[in-house]
């Protein structure tokens, strides 16, 4: 018989349930490379089919399956299971309404998103061939365009679970520092007079859990300070 | 969905009390809560200065007070906190200026500062 990992996974079902429960499942160990998502995906398919989690690549690309995995955020489908603390405790990204079991609302993260117009904004007239950057300008996007909005990070934010209303949080933020530093967009005033904002932008107290949790090591504690910078430089 | 009527309010996953800590997160709650030390530790002062300076008979009082358990706690905290939120400080203000800005050097200098913090607490109590 093989090695089995134990798990404890949250669990609400909004017809049945009157509150969150954390429910216990043994899942057999199916090779050096299984990650979280396969012992999930093994008690969906083979022990019950009620519990309910989003996936899709399987690959850390999506960024549909963010969790709180022993107490930090990350994705399933990238979390080896090898260096995990048992029994491993999952439980849906933190302080986020749930729908139904690891299943929480994104509408109000997405948003967020949507608020920052992440699309490049430019006055001048369209060339007739593409807008050309350096390689120097394409490096400065290096550690901004990976984000896969996942909401890890967001929902590791102290200041965003206490003021997600006003403040932009993490992903949010480091999104729109990408179009600041893009050297092709030409919005950059009108980007930062809407983050000059006690909520929006300065609710950050570096607190660095988005750091610490983004599954793809993209560091929005910079970027945040990076936006901070360039509301100072043209001030000064 | 066919009990729209019917819909409860959602409950909230668990956030804080779940959260593993890491050095970071309790660099910045230090942090804070330093501050607060600080600026509580300011009316305590003046009180002491108020009484050194009224007459000998206040100053042997404030004096012993001072070398007093509760004095000497005051003392201790104060001292760790002025230590930390210095050291702290001068990490935040790096960081903002975009020094030590990666990754590893934020996680780095937030155990630094908490690892002289405890040391320099450790000292303190001896020296108390």
């Amino acid at each position: 018989m093989s090695e089995m990992i134990k798990l404890s996974v949250f669990r609400y079902d909004p017809e049945k349930d009157d509150k969150p429960f954390m429910q216990a499942y043994e899942v057999p160990l199916s090779g050096s490379g299984m990650k979280l998502l396969d012992a999930l995906n093994y008690i969906k398919w083979k022990l019950d089919g009620t519990l309910t989690y989003r996936r899709s690549c399987g690959e850390g690309v999506c960024g549909s399956d963010g969790l709180n995995i022993n107490g930090i955020n990350g994705l399933a489908c990238i979390t080896p299971i090898a260096g995990l603390k048992q029994p491993i405790h999952v439980r849906p990204l933190p302080g986020m309404e749930v729908i139904r079991d690891l299943v929480v609302d994104m509408d109000h993260f997405f948003d967020q998103y949507r608020q920052i117009q992440p699309w490049l904004k430019t006055t001048t007239p369209v060339p007739e061939h593409e807008r050309l950057q350096t390689p120097g300008q394409r490096a400065e996007l290096d550690g901004q365009y990976e984000c896969i909005l996942c909401g890890c990070c967001t929902t590791s934010c102290p200041s965003w679970w206490w003021n997600g209303d006003r403040f932009l949080g993490p992903a949010t933020l480091l999104q729109a520092n990408r179009w600041i530093v893009d050297s092709r967009d030409e919005a950059m005033g009108e980007r930062l007079d809407q983050l000059e904002d006690a909520f929006r932008l300065y609710r950050c107290h570096q607190i660095m859990n988005c750091m610490e949790a983004c599954p793809k090591d993209l560091n929005p504690t910079a970027a945040i300070d990076n936006i901070k910078r360039k509301i100072l430089a043209r001030k000064s | 969905m066919n009990n729209v009527g019917k819909m409860k309010q959602r409950p909230l996953s668990p956030r804080l009390s779940i959260y593993r800590w890491q050095a970071t997160m309790l660099a910045s709650v230090v942090h804070r809560a330093s501050g607060l030390v600080l600026v509580l530790f300011v009316p305590l002062y003046l009180w002491l200065l108020h009484g050194m300076t009224g007459s000998p008979e206040d100053f042997v009082q404030a004096q012993s007070w001072l070398h007093s358990e509760l004095g000497k706690l005051s003392l201790w905290l104060a001292g760790i906190a002025l230590f930390f939120h210095f050291c702290n400080g001068l990490r935040f203000l790096s960081i903002d200026a975009g020094w030590c800005e990666s990754r590893q050097m934020m996680r780095l200098s937030a155990r630094i500062v908490i690892a002289l913090t405890l040391v320099i607490a450790l000292i303190l109590g001896i020296l108390l």
